[in-house]
């Protein structure tokens, strides 16, 4: 006999004796399946791809066999909304200011949101939760309404279907010797609509220079995709209400926002508003705005204009929204988001989202009034001096310079080329720019998540008691301590605690203990076979 | 086989190789490419809604009538629609291949008007200690990531000395009425310079020592030695005799270096935040922008054909023993 067949032969002796020790075992009780962890590529994103790790080291250690699996972004967006084509998934919402209101993030657990493409792949169903999910979208009434936004978030996080795992601080720098009154706004940063309007010109140079990696798709107020479009178009198209910096709707063009009843919204505009080229702003542009919106179909904004059955100008200023059925959200949320367009520029437009950019109109009547755009280089605003809050804005225009990545705003930064970033800094970043003087650093809590979604269509995610204890065992303040270097905070709810009007600050918590994990997963019924492997 | 037909032959070959490229670009994208209204899923989009988006990109119409729409428009010299800008990509890809042609040109010429005659010198001075320190400089920049040779820059020209701008072609923001408009002026040559400088040096080796290298062998031609017999100064020798000699591989080398920074090097481009075709691509994958990326390769790959065209057309002028076979 060859040495090879021999081997051969003991490989298959052994490998038989396995197989029949395997059946005997599964004859009682059956080996949990093995689990298919996605995360995002270290290059993507590094901390999700570590936090992956963290989480998959402690399941393996409660007996499972975990297979951490890093996809390319898109291919692991389609594969967990699209084809739900996953066991558990770390992938993230990032916070826009119009998801402060609950509806967006609890809409992500609603069982109606479970089909292919919807935003609840996880298929959680219960239908306890989708009853206060509905009621707390109609119910006008604020303090009713939080209660409601509370009892939904109590009956959905001990069922552990998503798991918030951390929300991350972004961390910005400006320049403290060219201006001041720079003020931070949850979930924007400093890039919010209300810096360049508070910015306070320390220097000579009154105009705001803004730096970031990101460009907007297009600024086709109609066709742009991005939130980078629409945070530099908001500054120049604006808006019947805006939501202050501490998140609270005030009237902006509007004069008064009046609810007749659940379903009529009465809306007064400013007198003397105008234009940018000089026409006046009336309530035929709002109704049109409104109208233009709802028959092109532009998807950015469809859920916002999902409530709406009509938009009708009852006066020179004043408009009457009629809505299809109740909704909470829509005069905080959808009145602050939907730019108000010129009538006379737009109404001869029939295919708005084919414009070219030198086809593109760009009058708005903003506080700011678009002046250039250089695709990869810089886009700019200049100060609208016939703005009705002309007087409070200091600087002169608003400058967005285009870097190529994170590395060339900090340079930019140092050297005083710009004076504040976009976006959050690298890592590395953070200390460089703390020791310098002439920067202040501030961390600005999120309200946008990293999350883990178990899918509960499949085992053993069905088993809600599975959840709870493999939650037991992510090690969450590791993730923040290591992976942020402190700057973000343990997930709790969909809804974050620096939302502090929305967030129940007394849900379970689910904190780190494997000795718990491991006394949830006895309890329903799990033990470990010889070799330590999780069974039932 | 006479020098007509061998143009007409070869030209006919390289719009062949252009067609296989564009029809190669077109599957792999759709292949390797995820789609791109995947991004939209991140936005919260409705399927019904990314159906309609993905209708009003044409991704709904079947591969191969998509793939004879690309083909037809492209030999038109229309790309058609970029998805994520919404503009025309020939409009975006004309601009960003000035603004990296004018970088690496600049950079190109300063390599080998410098590389080419130290390579000559160097082998003149073959096995002294300046040809060591000249072997070692130009291996060294050869090797050296750009990033890295960037980076450094930056840090001493850009932070640390403040005398040269880090990022960009002109100072921000300007106006200008076209591209040779943009490019004339003394703010430009300021932020050109150390790009620039930092893509020239990685350039310089390849002239420096493919010249140095050839000139060692032509030294040992007859004719070389007939020159030194007939009592010609060392210096002609150099220059007038063997460096013309010499100079063939360089020029290949030239025109492949050349057709290459079509595509711009995409690590400078995004170190100094250069406006080029390289950072655009890295943008167009990134975006799963089809039409962009496909076109911006496409444009590349054109351009390193023609110019291998013209090296070969080059050739049966500058050395009359290549035979048209």
């Amino acid at each position: 006999m060859t040495v090879f067949t021999r081997r051969l032969g003991y490989g298959l002796l052994v490998s038989t004796a396995l197989t029949v020790g395997a059946f005997s075992a599964a004859s009682a009780q059956e080996r949990v399946p093995a689990i298919t962890l996605g995360t995002t590529t270290e290059a993507y994103d590094p901390i999700r791809y570590e936090a992956a790790f963290i989480i998959a080291e402690k399941w393996r250690e409660l007996g499972l066999e975990v297979n951490v699996q890093p996809t390319e972004f898109s291919t692991l967006l389609g594969r967990f909304y699209d084809q739900q084509d996953f066991d558990a998934t770390i992938i993230g919402w990032s916070g826009r200011v119009d998801r402060l209101d609950p509806q967006f993030f609890l809409g992500t657990l609603d069982s109606r949101q479970s089909n292919p493409g919807g935003n609840n792949p996880g298929g959680y169903s219960n239908p306890e939760y989708d009853a206060l999910f509905d009621a707390q979208g109609k119910e006008f009434d604020i303090t009713k309404r939080q209660e409601l936004v509370h009892q939904a978030q109590e009956a959905y996080v001990p069922d552990a279907p998503v798991i918030v795992l951390f929300y991350r601080d972004e961390v910005v720098a400006y320049n403290n010797t060219t201006f001041g009154e720079m003020n931070a706004m949850a979930g924007e940063g400093l890039y919010s609509e209300w810096t360049p309007m508070q910015a306070q010109p320390l220097g000579d140079r009154k105009t705001l220079r803004i730096g970031g990696p990101q460009e907007p798709d297009n600024i086709n107020p109609l066709a742009s995709t991005s939130v980078w479009g629409w945070k530099w178009m908001r500054l120049y198209y604006d808006r019947l209400v805006r939501l202050s910096p501490d998140v609270e709707p005030i009237n902006w063009m509007a004069e008064s926002v009046e609810a007749i009843d659940d379903t009529t919204i009465n809306v007064t505009l400013r007198e003397g508003l105008t234009f940018h080229d000089g026409e006046p702003v009336t309530a035929a542009d709002v109704a049109f705005t409104f109208g233009y919106y709802q028959t092109q179909d532009y998807s950015y904004f469809n859920a916002y204009l999902a409530p709406v059955e009509t938009v009708e100008a009852t006066g020179d200023l004043t408009v009457q929204f009629k809505l299809k059925t109740p909704s909470a959200s829509f005069a905080n949320i959808a009145l602050s988001q939907i730019p108000i367009l010129p009538k006379h520029i737009w109404e001869g437009i029939e295919n708005p989202g084919d414009l070219t950019p030198e086809q593109l109109p760009t009058v708005g009547s903003g506080p700011f009034k678009f002046a250039t755009y250089n695709r990869g280089e810089i886009m700019s605003l200049e100060k609208n001096e016939n703005h009705f809050r002309a007087d409070d804005v200091a600087v002169d225009g608003v400058e967005f310079i285009i870097y190529a990545d994170m590395e060339g705003v900090f340079t930019g930064l140092q050297t005083g080329a710009i004076d504040m970033t976009a976006w959050r800094m690298e890592a590395g970043q953070i200390p460089l720019a703390e020791q310098a003087d002439h920067l202040n650093v501030i961390s600005v809590p999120d309200f946008g998540y990293y999350h883990l979604t178990y899918n509960t269509k499949r085992e053993p995610f069905g088993d809600a008691a599975v959840r709870r204890a493999l939650t037991h065992a992510m090690d969450r303040e590791r993730m923040v301590n290591v992976l942020l270097d402190g700057r973000g905070e343990v997930g709790t709810s969909v809804i974050a605690p620096i939302n502090a009007f929305w967030h129940n600050p007394f849900v379970e918590t689910f904190d780190f203990d494997m000795d718990v994990a491991r006394a949830k997963l006895e309890e329903a019924g799990y033990s470990w076979d010889a070799e330590g492997r999780l069974v039932k | 086989m006479n020098r007509r037909n061998y143009l007409i032959r070869r030209a006919l070959q390289a719009l062949a190789s252009l067609f296989i490229i564009a029809t190669l670009l077109f599957f792999l994208f759709r292949m390797g490419l995820p789609d791109p209204t995947t991004a939209l899923l991140a936005e919260g989009l409705s399927p019904e809604q990314r159906e309609a988006v993905r209708q009003s990109f044409g991704l709904d119409q079947p591969l191969w009538r998509q793939y004879v729409l690309f083909l037809q428009n492209a030999v038109q010299g229309d790309f058609g629609f970029s998805f994520h800008y919404r503009a025309p990509v020939a409009d975006i890809i004309w601009e960003r291949l000035g603004n990296t042609m004018v970088l690496m040109v600049t950079a190109i010429v300063v390599a080998y008007v410098i590389g080419v005659p130290l390579g000559a010198w160097l082998s003149w001075r073959r096995g002294t200690r300046a040809d060591t320190v000249g072997i070692f400089a130009g291996l060294m920049f050869r090797s050296a990531p750009m990033f890295w040779t960037g980076m450094i820059g930056i840090l001493v020209f850009g932070v640390m000395l403040g005398m040269l701008p880090t990022s960009g072609m002109r100072t921000l923001p300007y106006e200008s009425t076209g591209f040779l408009d943009k490019i004339t002026t003394l703010d430009f040559l300021w932020h050109l310079t150390l790009p620039a400088l930092v893509v020239a040096l990685y350039y310089l080796g390849s002239p420096l020592l493919i010249m140095r290298n050839t000139m060692l062998e032509v030294y040992g031609e007859d004719f070389i030695e007939m020159a030194r017999a007939k009592g010609l100064p060392e210096r002609r020798i150099l220059y007038n005799h063997a460096a013309r000699n010499a100079l063939l591989p360089v020029v290949t080398q030239l025109a492949v270096t050349i057709g290459l920074a079509a595509g711009g090097q995409v690590v400078v481009e995004v170190v100094f935040s250069w406006p080029g075709l390289g950072r655009e691509i890295l943008n167009a994958v990134r975006t799963s922008d089809f039409p962009l990326a496909q076109a911006s390769f496409l444009v590349m790959a054109a351009f390193v054909i023609t110019l291998n065209l013209l090296v070969d057309i080059l050739y049966s002028t500058l050395d009359p023993r290549v035979s048209f076979k």
